[in-house]
């Protein structure tokens, strides 16, 4: 099966987005070694161990919503390929042998991302050093910053997306020749068929995760290494939480979609989005991620103000002039944490201007039917607008989880650490929400009016 | 032209009308230069050979498509050069509309998508009308079928929960792509028989596209597509006859 460039788009500049960011983190940890740690052999060791460790969980960060982004793309594509896929499987074509060549693409594409990443983090990089040199606020012998290492990040991100599209594109084993005949656009009979077995594997990867983060935050408050247990704990249950997104989101939108009011293309809207839960949990996961990222980070960083505020009182010696960090620590990580979500909307944008795209049969449909244009760009919208609110509520839930536990693990052993309440920002959060929603309007109206601008015969005749 | 298309007694009516599709080397001229009209509360069958543009010549009269040249009216309604959204609310209120394929929207159930002309228009059938579409679900059999969706439901039943939809709303004119395709000739003869009685009870104005002689035999008119033009016109005809009719045309093809 041959896929559109259009449909790779989104894969290979996620890829080339996570290498580069890859490529930044590894040379940025190299240079600032060489800078802080002086001659002092032992203290070059620790502040290496200390940069690398910040460095890997940020990246391995980017590279797991990478890869999800990647799965969704992949599942929304295939999921709109659904009739060619059972036409091909109608003529004979092997179920397996398709995934595996989706597969096969994930790793060219990702391979071909990673390497424009890793050039384009490189040269940024060259660029950075190039003016602090100039400037002078870096010393004129400062050590090559390019090392045999980057390769890392290269074959993490190869190889991350090629494991993502090959998990996103499992739906393919679904699809039965019949399907090229059906009227259905997307059956959602596979939903159904794996609910069990996705309920299990879901309620086991969140608990194990719970476990782990829960860990992780008791490990806090005797060592940083904590943040490690917690990560994987993280990682862990929110994957179970990404699996369960089909069986939890539709009743999340179904509680927003009442709230959205009862005329035609409100109530059509509302229907539409719970009645597809794969297409729309397809569709908001990505959201959900960027917005679980955002208030992570918040709910992060302005608990461990409250900490170092709370231990500047008691030990006013040891923290003075930790303002200062504070801010600097506070804007890099700020920085870092950006990277991700700016992944996530990639991908969010993305999954909801495809899944739109690929109903313009339903869209010419309705038209013939005498919805106006208007009507049709309204309802979109309206879905957009349900599935953004419903993402926000769920992702400020678990951000605000997160990132305390994140702030606990790496922050409860320091002097006069222990245990915090989480603190919520508010203007971040508020950020976050008027964010999330100018991208989903943004990534569903473009392409309803894409879709609304021819006749409705044509419409109908997209396959 | 001062006489109108109401004074004509007709539903609709195309004039001159032309529509080509491609350009250049590949173009196909569907329609060339077709000029009929559709009788007020008569059901009319349209015949041709697959590829006369049938389907193309009611698409352009329900103002789902445009056309190359030549003007279109919808009743008094000129709508040749209607603006979208001006065109979208007279199909929505005058017209009922049933495809060769893709007919339902897959999120919806075959009851929602029977009331959705209703709630496209933001209001729910009042008492008149809700005894008319309990009576069109019963006679089309689909009684049993209204909370599935329509990957649960057959070709047939698909194509009847279509027919119902285009006809709950009593629309000015009715358009059928082959509604009969895809049913055995019970059920097929049972939804003729419902089109009929619309026909005669209620003056309901049907087009039919078909390719069924018997199809075309409840029909009160018969009009006869070759090659983009209106070949021929027949009133009430037998089976056998048009059989013979359209063996004829095929031979001169
Ligand atoms: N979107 C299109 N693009 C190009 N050609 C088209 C298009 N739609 C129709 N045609 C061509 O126009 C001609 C008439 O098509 P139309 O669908 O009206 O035929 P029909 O009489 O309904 O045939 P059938 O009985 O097979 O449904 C055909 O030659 C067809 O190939
Ligand atoms: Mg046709």
């Amino acid at each position: 099966m041959r896929m559109r460039w259009r449909e790779y788009r989104a894969t290979l500049l996620v890829a080339a987005l996570s290498a580069a960011f890859g490529a930044l983190l590894l040379q940025g940890t190299v240079l600032l070694t060489a800078l802080v740690a002086g001659d002092a052999i032992g203290e070059k060791e620790s502040v290496q161990v200390a940069l690398s460790l910040v460095s890997v969980v940020f990246f391995a960060i980017a590279v797991y919503v990478g890869g999800i982004v990647t799965a969704n793309t992949v599942g929304t594509v295939i999921a709109g390929r659904t009739r060619d896929i059972a036409l091909l499987r109608l003529v004979g074509a092997d179920a397996r042998r398709l995934r595996a060549g989706i597969a096969r693409d994930g790793i060219l594409v990702g391979l071909a991302g990673a390497a424009i990443g890793i050039v384009v983090g490189i040269a940024l990089m060259e660029a950075l050093v190039l003016i602090g040199r100039s400037s002078g606020d870096l010393p004129a012998d400062i050590p090559a910053v390019v090392t045999p290492m980057l390769v890392a990040p290269l074959v993490a991100v190869t190889v991350v997306t090629w494991l993502s599209s090959w998990v996103g594109s499992r739906r393919i084993l679904a699809v039965t020749p019949l399907q090229a005949s059906a009227a259905a656009v997307e059956p959602d009979a596979e939903t159904i068929h794996s609910a069990v077995g996705r309920r299990i594997a879901a309620i086991v990867l969140i608990v194990t995760g719970a476990l782990l983060l829960g860990g992780g935050v008791v490990m806090g408050l005797v060592t940083m290494l904590g943040v490690l247990v917690g990560m994987v704990g993280g990682i862990l249950s929110f994957s179970g939480i990404v699996l369960a997104a089909p069986i939890v989101m539709p009743r999340v939108l179904r509680l927003v979609g009442k709230a959205m009011g009862s005329s035609p293309t409100a109530r059509l809207a509302a229907e539409n989005a719970v009645r597809n839960p794969a297409r729309s949990s397809r569709a908001t996961i990505g959201l959900v991620i960027g917005v679980t990222l955002v208030t992570m980070f918040a709910v992060a960083t302005s608990s461990y103000y409250d900490m170092i505020l709370r231990a500047s009182e008691q030990y006013p010696e040891d923290y003075a002039g930790a303002d200062e960090t504070l801010a600097v620590t506070i804007g890099v990580f700020s920085v870092l944490f950006g990277f991700s979500a700016v992944i996530a909307a990639v991908g969010m944008v993305n999954t909801l201007s495809l899944s739109v795209l690929q109903r313009q049969r339903e869209l010419g449909l309705l038209r013939a039917l005498g919805f106006t244009a208007g009507q049709v760009r309204r309802m979109v919208l309206a879905e957009a607008a349900q599935m953004s609110v419903a993402s926000v509520l769920f992702g400020v839930v678990l951000g605000t989880v997160y990132g305390w536990c994140g702030a606990q693990a790496l922050l409860g052993s320091m002097l006069g650490g222990g245990l915090v309440a989480p603190s919520l920002p508010w203007f971040v959060l508020g950020g976050a929400v008027v964010a999330a929603a100018i991208l989903a309007a943004a990534s569903s109206v473009a392409p309803a009016r894409r879709a609304t601008r021819v006749t409705p015969v044509a419409a109908l005749a997209v396959d | 032209m001062t006489i109108t298309t109401t004074e004509m007694g007709l539903a609709a009516r195309v004039a001159g009308v032309s529509r080509r599709f491609g350009v250049g080397h590949g173009a196909v001229v569907a329609l060339d230069d077709v000029s009929v009209g559709i009788r007020r509360g008569e059901f009319t069958a349209i015949m041709g050979p697959s590829g006369s543009g049938k389907s193309t010549l009611m698409h352009i009269m329900a103002g789902l498509d445009s056309s190359d040249g030549g003007n279109v009216w919808l009743g008094d309604t000129d709508i040749t050069r209607l603006p979208d959204r001006e065109l979208t609310l007279l199909r929505r209120r005058r017209i009922g509309f049933v495809f060769q394929s893709f007919n339902l929207v897959p999120t919806l159930d075959a009851r929602s998508n029977i009331l959705l002309p209703f709630d496209l228009d933001g209001r729910k059938p009042n008492v008149d009308e809700s005894r008319w579409i309990e009576s069109l679900v019963d006679t089309l059999g689909i009684a049993g079928r209204l909370t599935h969706r329509p990957h649960e439901l057959s070709g047939g039943q698909q194509q009847r929960v279509a027919i119902a939809r285009a006809l709950a709303t009593r629309p000015d004119l009715v358009f059928a792509d082959e509604p009969t395709g895809n049913l055995d000739s019970r059920s097929g003869r049972e939804v003729l028989t419902l089109l009929t009685e619309a026909c005669s009870r209620f003056g309901q104005s049907i087009a039919m596209v078909t390719h069924d002689p018997i199809a075309a035999s409840y029909a009160d008119r018969i009009l006869f597509l070759a090659d983009g033009r209106i070949v021929d016109e027949r009133p009430r005809s037998t089976p056998e006859e048009i059989s013979a009719l359209m063996l004829a045309m095929e031979a001169t093809r």
